[in-house]
Parts: C-alpha cells; structure tokens; sequence
C-alpha cells in the first residue's frame, strides 16, 4: 500500500513528457481536418499548459476549470455534431478528453491512460479511413506510442528517446509474426449488434433520382467506385455498360428510382450468349445497389436478382464488398410480354409537361408503326441533328425535356436518356433508364477495369414486343468516343473533366510515366483493399479452403494452434537467448563448469584464486578428486603459466577434455553434510557478514 | 483472518526459502525469477477486448490488425521483461557496522555477466527503492540503506530485484536472500563519564599499561593504532612507521563496567557504555570493559574500540 503511495507521488520525467506530446500530436493528425478548426486550437493550448506546467511556470486547472472544461468539450461536440450520441459524436469527445487529460496528467498512471487513450484512437481512426497510407501512419504512431511507454519504463535521469525508440521497433517488429497468424486465423464472425457507420449516414455513389435541368454544372469525382477482374478476356469497352438500378418514374422534372418495381423475383428470361465472369470489389457505399452487366447472375448468398434485373445485395454495403457474377450479355429479358401493370408503369408520363415533345413522339409514331423502327429513328434523330455532349449544360426551364430536344441541345447522358426515355413513353413504348456506369479503364498491370466515379452514366431500356428489354443509348449517338474510350475523350477540348480536382492524378492519365505509376498504385490500392481490408469470414472461408483444404473449425483451430506454436516458439527463444559467453576457451571451461557447480550448490566466491577453490571442492567432493586436480592444474598452467594469450588447439582439446571428465565424475546432488564443509564463514575473504 | 494470512505467508516463506536459498552470490534463472502482468498489462487486456468488439461490429480488418498487434506485444514484452532480471548477476559485497537506529549501508554488486539489464528497481519492504540500469559485461556497485532498531546482528530480509522494463505491462521479480549480516551495535548515549575505575574490582596491581601520559618508547606500528599516537617526525625521515608508546598506572585506566553502570533498563546501560567507549576512544585514554562474563582488558586503538562494540552489541544474544 505504502508503495503504491511512493509511486503516484513519482513525476513524468521531462524526456517522456517530450514523448507524450509527440505522441499526441501523432495521434490527433488524421482526425484533425474532420474536425472543426477550434479543436486544432485547444490542442495548442492544452500543449503549451501542460509544457507550462512542467516548467513549474503554471500550476494544474483547478476543479472548478476541470467542470468548466468538461462542459465545455461536451458543448463543442453538440454544436458540431448536433447530438452526443453515435459515433461521429463519440470519437470527438473522445480526442477532447484525450487533450483535456494532458492537464491532468501527474504520475506515471495518467501517462499510461494517455497512451492508452492513444492506442484507442488510432484504432477508431481506420472507421474513418482505411488507406494504405493512413494504416503506414498509424503504424508509425504506434511505434511513437510505444517508444513512449518504454519511456515510462526507463531509468529517470537515463532515459534516451532514441533507444526508447529503438527499443519500441524492435519490439514491434517481433510482434509482427504472432499478429499476421492472428489476422488470418481468428475467426471472422458477423456483427455482435447494430453500430451506426462512421459519417453518419452520408452514402457516396449513385443516386435514385435523376433531373438534368437541375444540373448547370455536373462536378465529378476521379475516385475509385469499384474494380472488376475479369476471368477471361476482358470485353470491348463500348459494352461495359455497368447495371446499378433502375429510374422507372418521371414526375415531370425528375426520373426517380422505384422500389416496388425491383423487389421482386425476376420474371422470365433466357439467358443467350457466351457467360462472362468476372467478380467486383465494390467499397463501402452504404447502398444497396450492385454493379453488373447485362443478363446477370450470382451465387452469392448476399445478393439478389431483381424484377428489373439487377443485382442487387440484401444489406446496404457498410464495407469494402466483393461478389462473383457472370453475365450473358445478349439475354433476352421478357421477351414475352409485360403484365398490365408494368405496361402502365412503364408508359405512364406527367400530363401537364413536355408538349412539342409528345407531338414529336406522335409524329414518329405515325411515320414508324412498328416499336423498333421507332427506337432506331429517334437515335437517328439524335445522331443526325446538332446535339452537343457537355458537362456544363444550361439549366433548363419548366418544360425540360422540350427546350433540351429543341433549343439549347447540350447536356450529358441524363439529358439524353430523359428526353429519349420520355420520348418512347409518350409513343406508347414502355421505357425506363437504367442507372450504372459505363467503360472503366482497363489496367494492364492487372487483368482487371477500374470504374471511377466519373464514368458514372444513364441510358435507356425500351421494351419491344418479341426482344423483351433492349438497352438503347442516346448518348451513343451523340458522343460514341464517350462509349468507345471513355469520358476523357469526349471532353477533350472543353476541359471540364475533373476540373475541380487538378491534383487528381486521373486528370494526368496523357503523360505515361504518371500514369504508369497511377496504375501499380491503383492495382496495390486494389489488393490492400481485396485481401486486407475484404478478409472476412467469406474471404477468410475461401482462404482456408484453398489453402488447408478443410472449413472444418475443428481442424483449423489444430492448424492455429500449430502455426502459433510455430511462431512463438521460436521467436520466445530468440527474444530469450542467452548473450554469449566469453570468447577466451578458458573462460569458457571456466564458466560451463561453474554453471554446473552451481546447481550442487558450489559457487566460487568473489576473488578467489582457482587453488583456493579447487581446495575447497575437494573437500565437498572428495570422489573428484583426481579429476579436480587435473583440470585445475592445466587451467592454471594454461590461464597463469603460458606465454602465449590464446592455449594453442592442442591444450584447448586438453582441457576441454579434463572439463568433460569433470564433468561425468560430479555427483547428481550434493550429500547433506557436504554443504557445511563449505561453510564460508571462516573464510577471510567472506565480506557479507561482520 | 489474520491468522490465516500468516499462516499463508508463514508457507510462502518456507517454500520461497526451499526455492531461493540463502546465498552471498546468486544468478538470477527461472527458478528465481517470478512474472506476472501488471495492472497495466490487465487493463491493457481490457482495452484489446474492447477493440475486438469493436472490430467484430464494425467488420473491420484494421481494426483487428492493431488489436492483434498490440497483444502480440503483449506477448513479445513478457519476454523482454523476464529477459531483463535472466543472468543477472548478485553479490554481497559487504557492509560496514552501524549503530541501533542509523542506515545500514548494503553493498551490492550486479554484473551484468550476458546482455544489458535496464531499469531494475531494488528495494526492501518498507524501504526506499533504488533504480539503475547495467550495462553489458558490467559491473554496478551499490549501496542499499536499510533502516535498523536493535542492536545485534541484522539481517535485511530478501532484496527485492524487479523490473518492468520495457513497457511496464508485466513485473518479473526475484527475491533473493543474500545472506547479509550487519553487526548492529547499541545505540550511543553520551553521558558525563563516570569516576575512575568504576568496576576495577581488586585491581591492585601496579602493573603499567599503555597509557597517554608518560612516554617510554617507541614500537613497531600495528594496525588499530591511534593516529595521533604516530610517530611522523620518525616516519618523515624513512625509518618506518612506529607508534609511541605511553605509559601510565592501572589506576588512571577506565573500567567500564555493565553492572555499575545507570540506567532504567539493560538497553539503556548498554546505550550508555557505548557513548562512553566512543568518548574515550576518541580522547584516546585506555579503557577496560567488562560485560557480564566478557572481560576485555584496558587497551585502545580502532580495534579494541570494536572489539568492546561488538561485545555490546552482542551481549545477551549467546554469540
């Protein structure tokens, strides 16, 4: 008890409160620029205090402070995050408390919790973020958390940051093997509860609704939306057109997505074509929707095929997500017919918008009776007149689609789409836009099609009597370099592409070296994100099957055990290996034969001679005494007689050799009496006792 | 209950001493050395569970990667920790006698025989700790205080060597009985010195004994020799180092006596004869002691000093 007193009176020596305070800022660096801007600031200040408080310049807050504070802090995260609860709310009174407890920091315990703290918030900080280049930061915080810790742990006055952090590496570099057995092993089990995702609610991707005149200036983002690896040949990039969902409804200004006319099983269809699989690695989207291609299908548990044939997954995709599917591209999709309800679904229009384009539609309808000749003609329509594929397109009035077909005539795929979309409707052709993104580029450092957010795209389905769904794209007609290379192409000339992110190394895809480097970090970023970030129990299920051969959890866990066993072991004899022994083969001799002399309870004291000693044994072990003898005498012929510093090879095996005789001769245990004939106490040189 | 608990520690000591037996010179091994986690290492363990829930709800790998790579330190610090106290060296090394209630100095040395030993924390109970590191193939040499009370031989207990180096998640310790004896001498009480010859029962004879007042000569020097009693002038000139030789009667010489000698208890006559050894011994006058049977005859010098403080600190203890 007493101690325990002794020891929360001890302070933070000076050096590992520099640590701490390294460490802090480490910590707090990938949170800061989520957090507002006052935050940055009362780190600044609870710093300088603490800094302050070392240097006996100011004392620690008062209690009255500490209340304040605390109040203060839960203010903070209220007007910031207007709740208290949930995650977002969670990690920032978190890192509050966390500069707030440097004031309060007095003993070494409080610099423990702080680390401790700190160990918690570099874990929260991957909720946020999961990139190879924060995970490379967190280690390396981590390792300043842990050289602090070491520095808790050295002699006041001696301690050294450098060897504490070279203490820290060391130490974290043996963890590393017990740790990469843990994460492949441990079994991946689903959530214990429901947590709230990180963000809030904020999903990224597609959205269910769509309105080109809204839109004057379309800004997208040059990042990643999800990857594909194709098992065979990749297609051509014209018909990579990436299914998500389905926009069946028009209100007049905006097309939006329906729920009830995809939840349900797929009606008929027939596959046709060659299957094409290929497997997608989507991240987190907090969306349900799925990327495939045309006619597709999945055997995986977590995704669905919709009425509208999509894939579509069970849950809304709270992480970095990959499935298999395999597509037939020419699959007919209803062929037979639509139910009344579809029919009406799929024809059904505002009445008050749009009228030169339903007489359009009713011209056309007269010229083309037949539905296909129709759908052809508009594209025609759309090819021939003096269409303009733009990212910034002018906002458009009331009657949206009238004044894009014909008056301003500039827009991008939603513009086309809707128009072409309302267009066959007012025919009396059932239509619907279908969602999703189109192209990707292809890696060639990989076999796989990266699809960014900038390829996002929106096209038509029509459905024709005999075909069943027929994709039709507008856009096409317009822009075909939009379909045939990508966005890039299409915009080259206007420079809108990306045109808010000029350190987007996307942009830069025309200088090779760049883009070269771009895609072995996009094909790495595409590893980390497949077999780090996505081993869970699928991955990890998969990974024991091809590996071990076996799902069984019995057997795994005999495997664990085995690999554990494989790796401790002969790491924990590392760690504990004996510092060698003096180089000196007499030395040596010396010291073997003394190590077994010391388990009969024989040891040579301080500053006696080897004759002194070897007296003294013979008297404990009368029955060596010939042995003792000859190995004493050519130790001390060859240690105090020779010339030469080293024995040569001839008196080392001499000696190693009486060491071995020795060595047999001694006795499994002393006899009780012996012990006493050894008394020290009349010895001169016995300097413990008075 | 408290019977109990010494009926336990009264086991533990039993089967520590079966363990650890008494030695001047130990190396510290696994039969020495004990570890177990710290309560930071358990809150640790707390906190790496938290994270796992975390990890589980959350579905997310990083997170499981700092949780594992945090207890594989844990792990790997064991190690490290009981590598610290492994083949570390113990010695006495002696100790200097002191009075009842004064600090017994304890020297100790560690040597550091294979690798470097940081941070080790060596203490008795109720004593204050002392921290140092060894370096590899080195030696420290260091003085433990420990308090003493009573006179007589004083043995320190089991030494305490600990670490928690290096991340203070686990404590390995040994306690290691060194086998120490430090001669603890009365307490002294300086009194006015009491009349001559106090005690010299029948002691007549006019036998002449090595005195302060009259000179007779010169002998050989011995050690316990007072210095002031040197000859220097002899000394300067290379002849040797001799010590002057008085003489003075019997009578004029000090017996101290325990039986005649104030005091409330036998404590405190012994505290009292103590004061009056270290005032004659340091005015220099001879002085005769005679403690129950222990008769020591009139003589002065370092060595009879001691020789009259062990008998004191001694008397009564059957030694």
């Amino acid at each position: 008890m007493k101690k325990a007193k002794l020891k929360a009176h001890s302070l933070i020596p000076r050096n590992s409160l520099a640590w701490l305070l390294t460490a802090q800022i480490v910590v707090l660096l990938p949170h800061l620029p989520r957090l507002p801007f006052w935050v940055s600031a009362l780190w600044f200040g609870c710093a300088l205090w603490r800094v302050q408080i070392q240097r006996m310049r100011w004392g620690y807050p008062g209690p009255v402070f500490k209340t304040l504070g605390i109040v203060a802090i839960t203010a903070g995260v209220w007007l910031a995050e207007r709740t208290l609860i949930g995650l977002d709310a969670a990690v920032m009174l978190l890192l509050l408390l966390f500069m707030f407890k440097l004031l309060e920091m007095r003993n070494p315990r409080d610099a423990i919790v702080v680390i401790y703290l700190g160990f918690f918030i570099i874990a929260t900080a991957f909720l946020f973020n999961q990139s190879i280049l924060l995970t490379l930061y967190q280690l390396f915080s981590l390792l300043v958390l842990v050289a602090a810790l070491v520095g808790l742990q050295q002699t006041a006055g001696r301690n050294d940051p450098s060897r504490a952090l070279r203490a820290g590496s060391i130490l974290l570099l043996q963890a590393v093997p017990l740790m990469v057995v843990l994460f492949v092993f441990f079994p991946r089990i689903g959530p214990l509860w429901s947590v709230d995702t990180p963000g809030g609610s904020a999903t990224t991707g597609l959205a269910e609704s769509m309105a080109p005149g809204d839109v004057a200036d379309l800004a997208r983002s040059g990042e990643l939306a999800f990857r594909v690896s194709f098992d065979g040949p990749i297609p051509a990039h014209e018909t990579l057109y990436w299914r998500a969902l389905t926009l069946s409804t028009f209100d007049g200004r905006s097309w939006n997505h329906l729920d009830f006319a995809s939840r349900a099983e797929p009606r008929d269809w027939q596959p046709v074509g060659e299957p094409l699989s290929y497997q997608v690695t989507t991240k987190a989207t907090q969306q349900p929707w799925v990327f495939s291609l045309r006619g597709a299908t999945s055997e995986d548990e977590r995704l669905v095929l919709t009425r509208d044939f999509m894939l579509r997954a069970r849950r809304p995709l709270s992480e970095t997500t990959s499935y298999r599917a395999t597509s037939y591209l020419q699959s007919m999709l209803e062929p037979q017919d639509l139910t009344s309800t579809q029919q009406r679904l799929y024809t059904i229009l505002p009445l008050d918008v749009d009228p030169r384009s339903r007489a359009f539609a009713a011209d056309l309808r007269e010229q083309y009776p037949d539905d296909a000749d129709l759908v052809q003609a508009l594209l025609e329509y759309f090819n021939r007149e003096p269409f303009f594929y733009t990212l910034r397109p002018d906002t458009l009035g009331a009657n949206t689609n009238d004044e894009f077909l014909f008056d301003t005539r500039r827009g991008f795929c939603a513009h086309y789409a809707g128009a072409m979309a309302f267009v066959l409707r007012a025919a009396g052709i059932p239509a619907r836009i279908v969602a999703g993104y189109q192209g990707g580029e292809i890696n060639p450092s990989g076999n796989y099609v990266l699809v960014h957010q900038f390829d996002a795209h929106a096209w038509v389905e029509a459905w024709l009597p005999g075909q069943g769904w027929v994709s039709v794209d507008p856009t096409y007609q317009v822009a075909p370099q939009r379909i045939e290379r990508g966005i890039q192409q299409a915009l080259e000339g206007e420079g809108s592409f990306l045109e808010d992110s000029p350190m987007s190394a996307a942009r830069y895809r025309n200088i090779s070296w760049i883009n070269a480097a771009r895609l072995r970090w996009d094909d790495i970023n595409f590893q980390w994100q497949l077999r780090v970030l996505g081993f869970q129990a699928d991955r990890q299920s998969g990974f024991f099957q091809r590996w071990l051969g076996t799902t069984d959890w019995q057997r795994i866990g005999v495997i664990l055990l085995g690999c554990v066993a494989l790796v401790m072991i002969p790491l924990a004899l590392w760690i504990l290996r004996p510092g060698r022994l003096p180089r000196d083969p007499r030395r040596r001799a010396w010291a073997r034969l003394d190590r077994r002399l010391q388990r009969l309870g024989l040891q040579a004291k301080r500053g006696e001679g080897p004759r002194a000693w070897q007296a003294r044994l013979s008297e404990a072990l009368p029955g060596c005494r010939v042995r003792l003898d000859a190995f004493f005498d050519e130790y001390v012929q060859q240690a105090y007689a020779s010339a030469d510093k080293v024995a040569d090879r001839a008196g080392q095996a001499r000696l190693r050799e009486y060491e071995r005789e020795l060595r047999r001769c001694l006795p499994r245990r002393l006899p009780r009496g012996a012990i006493s004939a050894l008394d020290t106490r009349d010895l001169p040189a016995e300097s413990s006792r008075l | 209950m408290i019977g109990v608990r010494q009926r336990a520690s009264g086991l533990f000591d039993r089967w520590l001493k079966r363990r650890i037996p008494p030695a001047p010179r130990m190396t510290l091994s696994h039969r020495q050395i004990f570890i177990v986690p710290t309560r930071a290492g358990l809150a640790l363990m707390l906190l790496l569970l938290i994270m796992l829930i975390g990890a589980i709800n959350y579905q997310n790998s990083l997170v499981y990667g700092v949780t594992f790579l945090l207890g594989s330190l844990f792990w790997v610090s064991l190690h490290h920790t009981y590598r610290n106290l492994a083949s570390l060296e113990v010695h006495a090394a002696g100790s200097t006698p002191v009075f009842a209630g004064e600090l017994a100095p304890l020297e100790l040395n560690l040597i550091a025989t294979r690798h470097e030993h940081q941070a080790l924390l060596l203490s008795w109970p109720n004593s204050q700790s002392r921290q140092l590191d060894v370096g590899k193939a080195t030696e420290a040499r260091v003085t433990l205080y420990h308090p003493t009370q009573r006179r007589g031989w004083f043995s320190p207990g089991r030494l305490r060597i600990e670490t928690r180096y290096p991340l203070g998640w686990f404590v390995a310790w040994s306690l290691v009985d060194l086998d120490w004896q430090v001669l603890v001498y009365p307490r002294a009480i300086s009194l006015p010195m009491p009349p001559l010859g106090v005690g010299g029962e029948g002691a007549v004879e006019q036998q002449m004994v090595e005195g302060t007042d009259d000179f007779q000569g010169l002998r050989d020097y011995q050690p316990g020799d007072s210095r002031r009693r040197l000859d220097w002038r002899a000394y300067s000139r290379g002849q040797g180092l001799h010590s002057k030789i008085f003489a003075e009667p019997l009578q004029s010489t000090q017996w101290l006596d325990l039986a005649h000698t104030p005091g409330v208890d036998l404590e405190q006559r012994l505290s009292h004869l103590t004061g009056w050894v270290m005032q004659l011994e340091l005015a220099g006058k001879p002085y005769g002691l005679q403690v129950g049977e222990t008769r020591i005859a009139p003589a002065t010098g370092e060595r009879h000093r001691d020789r009259c403080l062990r008998a004191l600190a001694l008397y009564g203890s059957g030694q």
